[in-house]
């Protein structure tokens, strides 16, 4: 391998070798044509987007969905997991109600949520809602339950009250799973977001896409896709980020 | 005994509060005048009537199908790609910020890409899934392979294992764990896109049936195929648990020992 090449960042060189092999796949190989797109067409279709009041309307209504679904189920979740998991007997009554809803994706009930709320904002809200807030909640009750018992015994011999059991043990130990399931949860919004968009016509990001593919045009979609995957990246590696900052005792 | 009594006792306790939602739908529903909320008693007289088995062959086994069909391949793909990246410190470092930025699009987002290419027929869905299924089986994999414990490569090549064989005798085993996390993340993807690659195009699935009935007001019909899909949802991963428990025994195993 030439030297110069151990200077330049891996990710930077493997973008280039993969932009330069979508370009010639796309322009020569067996899918070329007005179904495909190649880097350049979407690069161009990206930037012309860029330019368009709509493309940013789409951007801002895919983000509020995303923040607002996502902060509705933190707020009902993390409350309801501490409550949920300072109870052994809540706990094991609610687990495996909570775990069945757990893993039904959300984008089974977008029929019926079309039906009952209609294609929208609020859909798409909704929607974000159901898919965190059972898993949050297991994931707090348990952080909540997993606390250290030689702490707790500690603090029960001391006849430290239930209040400081909760701020000095049950707590911090809770707010490491917490911060974990608030990542994958701040994630999976922003996912169902463009989801409920492009299924179910909240709007958005994900709406555009259903509008451009149904026009069958390829630069744009491919457009959009390529931005999505930017989003993705970005968004992941912020709430890494803000993790390790906010829990800096997990070492995480 | 005691151990019958207690997982008589779990059960009991897991099972009273779905006990009690499910019976306060049936009773809050039954005189139901809303047309998308219809008596649960009715949906459950059509979801018999639909799914055992009219409508079973039609809409439930070609969507299983694609769904089997498409995770398979991104079994094999994941797996195969992951196994030659992970085994190259250097490989690695230039392929996975590419599998990263696939990884970062939504599964459901690739289908409209699919359907430009290849229109609205199986080959578009089963090619969805098995793409979208492969990128978290993918990265597990590479993970799973590059992080073998280092003891375990010293021993082979002191013994000088052919390098097949630390392949399928040290590296594979030691990245079951990791490979089983990324298969159960594919399946739930596979899943999710199956049904997506459904609702986008027109036709027969499962997901096709759901939102056909949606359009055409049959609101009894949609509300089947959504408790069905939910179900079939729920199965899915129960199964993967039991599968993953069986075939991951030896680790268990040693994780209890430690």
């Amino acid at each position: 391998m030439p030297a110069v090449l151990h200077r330049v960042p891996p990710g930077v060189v493997s973008t280039l070798v993969a932009l330069i092999v979508w370009q010639v796949v796309g322009s020569f190989g067996p899918l070329a044509g007005d179904s495909f797109a190649t880097a350049t067409e979407a690069i161009s279709a990206l930037i012309e987007f860029l330019g368009q009041p709509m493309f940013w309307t789409a951007i801002w209504e895919t983000i509020q969905m995303a923040v607002i679904g996502f902060a509705i189920s933190v707020a009902i979740a993390v409350p309801l997991g501490i409550l949920i998991g300072l109870s052994r007997f809540a706990y094991r009554s609610t687990k495996f109600t909570f775990d069945f809803l757990k893993v039904i994706p959300p984008i089974v009930l977008i029929p019926i949520a079309i039906l009952v709320i209609g294609p929208s904002l609020t859909m798409g809200v909704v929607l974000i809602i159901f898919a965190n807030v059972f898993s949050v909640a297991i994931q707090t009750a348990y952080g909540v339950r997993d606390a250290d018992p030689v702490l707790l015994d500690t603090m029960r011999s001391y006849r430290m009250g239930v209040t400081k059991q909760i701020r000095y043990a049950r707590l911090p130990s809770a707010a490491v799973q917490i911060s974990i399931a608030l990542r994958l949860a701040a994630s999976a919004s922003l996912v169902v977001a463009i989801v409920a968009g492009l299924l179910g016509g909240a709007g958005g990001l994900g709406s555009l896409l259903s509008l451009t593919q149904s026009s069958g045009n390829a630069d744009q979609t491919y457009a959009i896709i390529l931005l999505l995957g930017i989003l993705g990246i970005f968004v992941s590696r912020v709430l890494v980020r803000a993790q390790r900052r906010i829990v800096f005792w997990s070492g995480k | 005994m005691r151990r019958v009594w207690n997982w008589i006792l779990a059960v009991l306790i897991g099972a009273w509060l779905p006990i009690l939602l499910i019976t306060w739908w049936w009773n809050a529903s039954a005189t139901s005048e809303n047309p998308y909320f219809p008596p649960l008693e009715q949906i459950w007289e059509q979801f018999k009537l639909n799914w055992f088995w009219q409508y079973f062959p039609i809409h439930v086994v070609p969507s299983l199908q694609n769904l089997f069909t498409g995770f398979a391949i991104a079994i094999v793909a994941g797996i195969g790609l992951g196994v030659l990246v992970g085994s190259s410190p250097v490989a690695t470092t230039y392929v996975e910020p590419i599998v990263d930025f696939f990884r970062a699009i939504p599964g459901v987002a690739l289908v409209p890409m699919f359907i430009l290419i290849f229109g609205l027929d199986s080959a578009m869905r089963i090619a969805s899934i098995a793409f979208a299924a492969t990128m978290p089986i993918l990265i597990a994999t590479i993970e799973g392979v590059r992080a073998t414990n280092s003891v375990l490569l010293d021993t082979a090549a002191v013994f000088q294992l052919p390098r097949r064989r630390t392949l399928w005798r040290v590296r594979l085993p030691n990245a079951m764990p990791i490979i089983f996390a990324g298969l159960q993340v594919g399946l739930q993807i596979a899943f999710i896109v199956t049904i997506a690659s459904e609702y986008l195009g027109s036709g027969f699935g499962l997901g096709a049936f759901t939102l056909i009935s949606t359009d055409s007001f049959l609101i009894v019909d949609a509300w089947t195929g959504v408790l069905l899909l939910g179900l079939l949802g729920y199965a899915l991963s129960l199964v993967f648990d039991i599968v993953e428990r069986l075939s991951l025994r030896w680790y268990y195993g040693q994780k209890k020992l430690a």
